[in-house]
């Protein structure tokens, strides 16, 4: 199985090497030339005022760290809709299905009581007002 | 102003003979051939010109086929300045500041012939070509000059580049405007140097 | 392939003429009701009404021009709310007086309307900035500034708008200035490539600037605690 991937090491393996290559070469036959303007910064052909690091709005972080947390719970579901079958019944499938009369809420359940830990935490964003852009 | 070079390279002393061998000249053919083949051009369009200028880039001329299709607007990722269309005196300082901000190799050439002399605008506002304040290597005449002229002078630029050597340590030096410098020409005699041109000291003619 | 077809509505739907005015003399054609309103509410200071090609030309004393300006702004019958361009003009005779020019557009009554104020040359070329009434002459009064040496008096920020802000050579439209300026080519050069227009302003002044007087309260209460990015 981990044979399958042996290309794709070589491919990574070409990648960082090509990168080193082209920035060594460089780096090695370069004769660097340095003028004064020519370090500083561009801005259209006029000399560059202030400074460009600027303070941001903290909405660009909220936005970003909801997102990954209600991914996260998104990719958890994954898995659990893939072996759903085998988590709603209570014993071992037979013939790739449930036998009559073992069928289980037990998957159900158990992403349900997931989801509302998660709810909760929704609710409280949506109520704090996380959710507004202004 | 006149311009300086590093004090390694002030005295030149060239005897290419001596410096080329058969490895030298393949790796100056092989450098040569790249840069002369992937020009990345910095459209510095400020006119009619840059119109015929992207029409060189369009379809029917097209500039691709000399590995030109990729324009840089920024000068840090640029080879070639092309310089399409009028510089008034108010873009002067940012044309020159732009030039000193390409990283070498570069090349400039000026498209047409408000670039290259300040074409029909002989007045109190265009600059009488670009070559006062940056140095040009290829003038391309016309106004505008059609696709097929500007791709003629981008090959005679090619040329140009598939000419330099490496044993010739002094081309891609950066020259600094220097008013110390040996070439440098006060004011008083380029005015005298330019007198019979019809310019501006001794203009009697207004609009009185 | 749907066919597109092109509806006519309005006064061209019954396939009449285009309204382009069609036999318009060169002078003595019907004037704007405004230029006889004009007349009679500034009876001195309206020197003469012209209709030249159509248009109306009002020569207003340049004390008055602008009292009438302003009228013409705020008075319900006229309502002249665009103001489309200031200019000057030098004739090519020299005793021939310099001439302001407004044009303004009445967008509601579809009227146009030239008024022109004359400078005499001897005296200092000023006159009343109609900046507080209408916003965008501030640019348009800054390039006449630039090209004609006309002082706009009242005008928040007078300075030089095409050419460089320290450029020394003189009123480039004036009649007496030289096609190719006064300097050598060389020292024009040297004046270019030393302008730095970035002088006269500092990092805070960039980041606010003038307009700062015309934000809402609630964005300038928040700007003067600090906030550096708003929505």
């Amino acid at each position: 199985m981990a044979r399958a991937y042996f290309p794709v090491l070589m491919l990574l393996g070409f990648v960082v090497m090509n990168g080193f290559i082209i920035i060594g070469i460089s780096a090695l036959t370069i004769r660097p030339r340095p003028t004064p303007v020519k370090q500083q910064a561009y801005e259209s052909g006029v000399p560059a005022l202030g400074d460009a690091r600027e303070r941001f709005s903290v909405r660009f972080y909220l936005v970003a760290i909801l997102f990954i947390i209600f991914d996260i719970e998104t990719v958890f579901m994954i898995p659990w809709a893939v072996y759903y079958k085998q988590l709603s019944c209570f014993v071992p499938l037979v013939n790739d299905a449930c036998p009559v009369g073992n069928i289980s809420f037990f998957g159900l359940g158990e992403m349900l009581v997931f989801m509302l830990i998660l709810l909760v935490g929704f609710v409280y964003v949506w109520k704090k007002g996380a959710l507004q852009w202004d | 102003m006149g311009l300086t070079a590093p004090p390694e390279h002030r005295t030149v002393s060239y005897a290419p003979e001596s410096q080329e061998g058969w490895v030298t000249t393949r790796m100056d053919f092989l450098v040569n051939w790249a840069r002369a083949n992937s020009l990345w051009p910095m459209p510095f369009g400020t006119a009619c010109c840059a119109i015929e200028f992207m029409a060189t880039a369009a379809s029917d001329f097209d500039l691709a086929r000399f590995g030109m299709e990729r324009m840089s607007f920024s000068p840090r990722q640029a080879d070639v300045l092309i310089c399409a269309g009028r510089v008034p005196f108010k873009l002067a300082p940012i044309i020159r500041r732009i030039w000193q901000q390409m990283p070498q190799p570069k090349w400039a050439i000026s498209m047409g012939a408000c670039a290259s002399t300040g074409g029909m605008f002989d007045n109190y506002a265009v600059v009488q070509g670009i070559d006062t304040i940056i140095p040009v290597d290829v003038y391309v005449p016309g106004c505008p000059p059609r696709p097929e002229g500007l791709i003629y002078g981008i090959r005679m630029l090619q040329e140009k580049v598939k000419n330099e050597r490496s044993s010739d340590v002094g081309t891609r030096d950066e020259m600094e405007p220097d008013p110390t410098s040996q070439l440098y020409i006060p004011p008083s005699v380029i005015d005298e140097l330019g007198e019979p041109f019809g310019n501006s000291v001794n203009q009697t003619r207004s609009g009185l | 392939m749907t066919r597109f077809e092109v509806v006519r509505t309005g006064a061209s739907a019954s396939g009449a003429e285009p309204a382009t005015q069609r036999n318009v003399s060169h002078r003595g054609g019907e004037a704007n009701p405004s230029a006889k309103a004009l007349q009679e509410k500034f009876a001195s200071a309206v020197e003469r009404v012209d209709v030249i090609w159509g248009e109306t030309v009002v020569y207003v004393d340049s004390t008055a021009v602008h009292e009438a300006i302003r009228w013409l702004h705020n008075d319900p019958s006229q309502q002249y709310d665009f103001l489309s361009d200031i200019t000057a003009v030098e004739y090519r005779d020299a005793e021939v007086p310099i001439e302001v020019v407004w044009h303004l557009r009445s967008l509601p009554y579809r009227r146009f309307l030239r008024i022109k104020s004359q400078l005499q040359k001897g005296k200092p070329l000023e006159i009343d900035s109609v900046w507080d009434i209408y916003k965008s002459a501030d640019w348009l009064e800054r390039e006449c500034f630039d090209m004609f040496g006309i002082r706009f008096v009242g005008h928040p920020d007078l300075r030089r708008i095409l050419m460089w802000e320290s450029y020394k050579e003189g009123y480039p439209l004036r009649k007496d200035f030289p096609l190719r300026g006064r300097f050598s080519r060389s020292e024009q050069l040297r004046q270019a490539l030393a302008q730095n227009p970035e002088a006269r302003y500092s990092m805070e002044e960039l980041t606010i600037a003038d307009a700062f007087a015309e934000l809402p309260q609630d964005m300038r209460d928040r700007l003067s605690k600090g906030e550096r990015t708003g929505e």
